[in-house]
């Protein structure tokens, strides 16, 4: 939940569709299982975070469903592609949706902070088709002429709830 | 069926048990009742309700329990059930319910021990031949309740051995799980996980000291970390992928680790991840030494254990501050939370280090932690399959050796498994 709404949305209609050209790009790859491109979007030091509770402050004093930098995030990448990753025979697919997106225009030109909304269908013989949904907030920078992201949070409207294992990016 | 519930001990043989014990619901309702009744059950910490009317609910079994702290200090425990219709007095969670427990149903109130405290319309109950002070019109109250080092437990029955003598020598792995810490507590923080299974709650207790498991079950985790670390990282492995990587040692490792096991099914196994020596260690140890002196901090950090299973409720990881708390749900449904500990006096960059752990080794979407959901899951469904009906629990059967209060065995042996149907044949058999 987002509880400082800014309503300081940029009117810059290129920059909007440039970002969520980037972000439908971004979703593309992840259901799409090609985990090297979608590390690629990240800068160097950047992080996937998933909150294990709504509020949420930080991802240092409080455990995260996910928080991975670029080293942790190689290793899942790699593990999901092993012959022997019993949890992906078969492999799980995904669709997502995602929309309601808002680029926040701040003072710099050459970063952004970006909220949507998605809908998440997951599946794997054998298992019931599971739905995830929340809200993703990147912050962006730019970087060789394009964009990278330095931070992707995801707030899953159930982050604090029973979870079966989590294995794909969100 | 082969075998009739009303004889439950003939499902278990010295070395090999029936697999109805994993798939008959009746077995499991039958547990509930001759185990979860009858063990002490871990409920939570004290650090979680630190004041006057701090609350958390439990499920002991398959009741919803309440733990609160009274005016006094003292924590009690009791059924979350109004005594008049029944309605659950606190959702799930914790909060803080202030000087009274009131019902939202009819507003009766109850006081921190659970007794009555108030009924509406009161002269309603005059002259219709109740007594609104007998028990049955207040909370039904937890048998025991006793606090080990600040790790509470409960009983529902009110016989039996006292919570000291259940835990016997595995009272030796809360210990150093205190001792750890430069203040001698540990306190909840950090959040919780929580994670179903989709099997018996017994196959994830024998997973816990099952060394045999790792290896294979784990393959894909490990070789990823280990390609990790060889293509971007020049060979160094960080902490983080150092506990991913660990489950590759070579058989040499895991047969050279300790398994050791004391009565009531409780067991523990060797460590197989060491903590990095760095300026986090360096400080934290300075600290130790000045608090202990040398010689105890170094005997202190010397007991290095892996999973530990306080049978049947859970699993202590003392070396780095985590406990995996199990609450079966059905015959074929597991609820494991995971709490996380902060050992008081310790920095902030220490504290960081155990959350790290939580998170690679604990959370639901943890690399390593999935494969063996997974399994215990094929397990689950395998065993719903005809013909062979016995597990095996075989491997170096009879070879532990007796030392004091505990025995011993050797880091492949299937001991811990054997030890601990061994404390459910005992509970179920009467």
């Amino acid at each position: 939940m987002d509880k400082t709404i800014n309503i300081d949305q940029t009117d810059n209609g290129q920059l909007q569709h440039e970002i969520e050209q980037f972000l439908y790009h971004e979703a593309r790859l992840l259901d799409n299982r090609k985990w090297q491109d979608w590390n690629d979007l990240f800068a160097e030091d950047g992080h996937y975070w998933v909150p294990s509770t709504e509020d949420q402050e930080n991802p240092l004093d409080q455990v995260s469903l996910f928080y991975e930098n670029a080293v942790l995030r190689d290793v899942r990448m790699r593990r999901l592609e092993h012959q022997h990753a019993w949890s992906q025979l078969p492999p799980t697919r995904t669709a997502r949706i995602l929309g309601n997106v808002i680029v926040e225009s701040g003072d710099a030109q050459d970063q952004v902070k970006v909220h949507s909304t998605f809908h998440l269908t997951e599946w794997r013989k054998g298992v019931e088709l599971k739905v995830f949904g929340g809200a993703y907030v990147h912050d962006l920078v730019r970087a060789d002429g394009g964009w990278k992201i330095r931070q992707k949070r995801v707030n899953l409207i159930n982050s604090d709830a029973v979870h079966d294992p989590l294995e794909i990016f969100i | 069926m082969l075998h009739e519930v009303h004889d439950p001990a003939s499902l278990v043989e010295s070395n090999r048990v029936h697999k109805s014990v994993y798939t008959n619901s009746a077995i499991f309702d039958l547990e509930m009742e001759r185990i979860f009744r009858k063990a002490w059950i871990y409920a939570g910490h004290e650090s979680q309700i630190r004041k006057a009317g701090d609350y958390v609910t439990v499920r002991v079994g398959k009741e919803p329990v309440i733990l609160v702290r009274d005016r006094g200090g003292e924590i009690h425990a009791f059924i979350n059930r109004c005594p008049h219709k029944g309605a659950k007095i606190v959702g799930e969670g914790c909060g803080n319910t202030g000087p009274l427990f009131r019902c939202p149903y009819h507003a009766w109130t109850f006081k921190h021990d659970g007794s009555l405290n108030g009924i509406p319309h009161r002269h309603g109950y005059q002259g219709v031949g109740v007594d609104l002070k007998s028990a049955e019109f207040s909370m039904p109250s937890v048998a025991r309740l006793e606090s080990y080092r600040g790790f509470i437990f409960v009983n529902l029955s009110a016989t039996g051995p006292d919570l000291s003598e259940f835990l016997g020598g595995i009272k030796s792995s809360i210990d150093n799980f205190c001792d750890r810490s430069p203040e001698g507590k540990v306190e909840v923080a950090g959040g919780v996980f929580r994670v179903m299974q989709r099997s018996n709650w017994k196959i994830f207790f024998e997973n816990l000291n099952d060394t045999a498991h790792a290896q294979p079950t784990h393959e894909s985790s490990y070789a990823a970390a280990r390609q990790t670390v060889k293509k971007k990282l020049d060979g160094k492995t960080p902490f983080e992928l150092h506990i991913i990587e660990g489950n590759g040692e070579p058989n040499s490792f895991w047969e050279s680790l300790e398994l050791r096991g004391y009565d009531n099914g409780h067991s523990y196994m060797g460590a197989i991840f060491k903590a990095p020596q760095d300026d986090t260690f360096k400080t934290y140890k300075e600290q130790l030494d000045d608090v202990y002196g040398v010689e105890r901090a170094d005997e202190i950090l010397s007991i290095n254990r892996h999973n530990t299973i306080i049978y049947p409720s859970c699993s202590p990881h003392t070396s780095f501050q985590q406990l995996r708390v199990i609450r079966p749900i059905s015959v074929d449904r597991t609820l494991v939370e995971f709490y996380t500990f902060r050992l008081k006096g310790t920095s902030k960059e220490f504290w960081h280090r155990t959350l790290t752990y939580t998170n690679v080794v604990n959370s639901p979407s943890s690399t390593v932690m999935v494969d063996d959901v997974d399994l215990y899951a094929r397990c689950q469904e395998g065993m719903l399959a005809a013909g062979n009906d016995w597990i095996s629990q075989h491997r170096r059967a009879g070879f532990e050796q007796e030392e004091g209060d505990s025995r011993v065995a050797d880091g492949i042996s299937e001991f811990p498994m054997r030890n601990q149907f061994k404390a459910w044949k005992a509970y179920m058999a009467d």
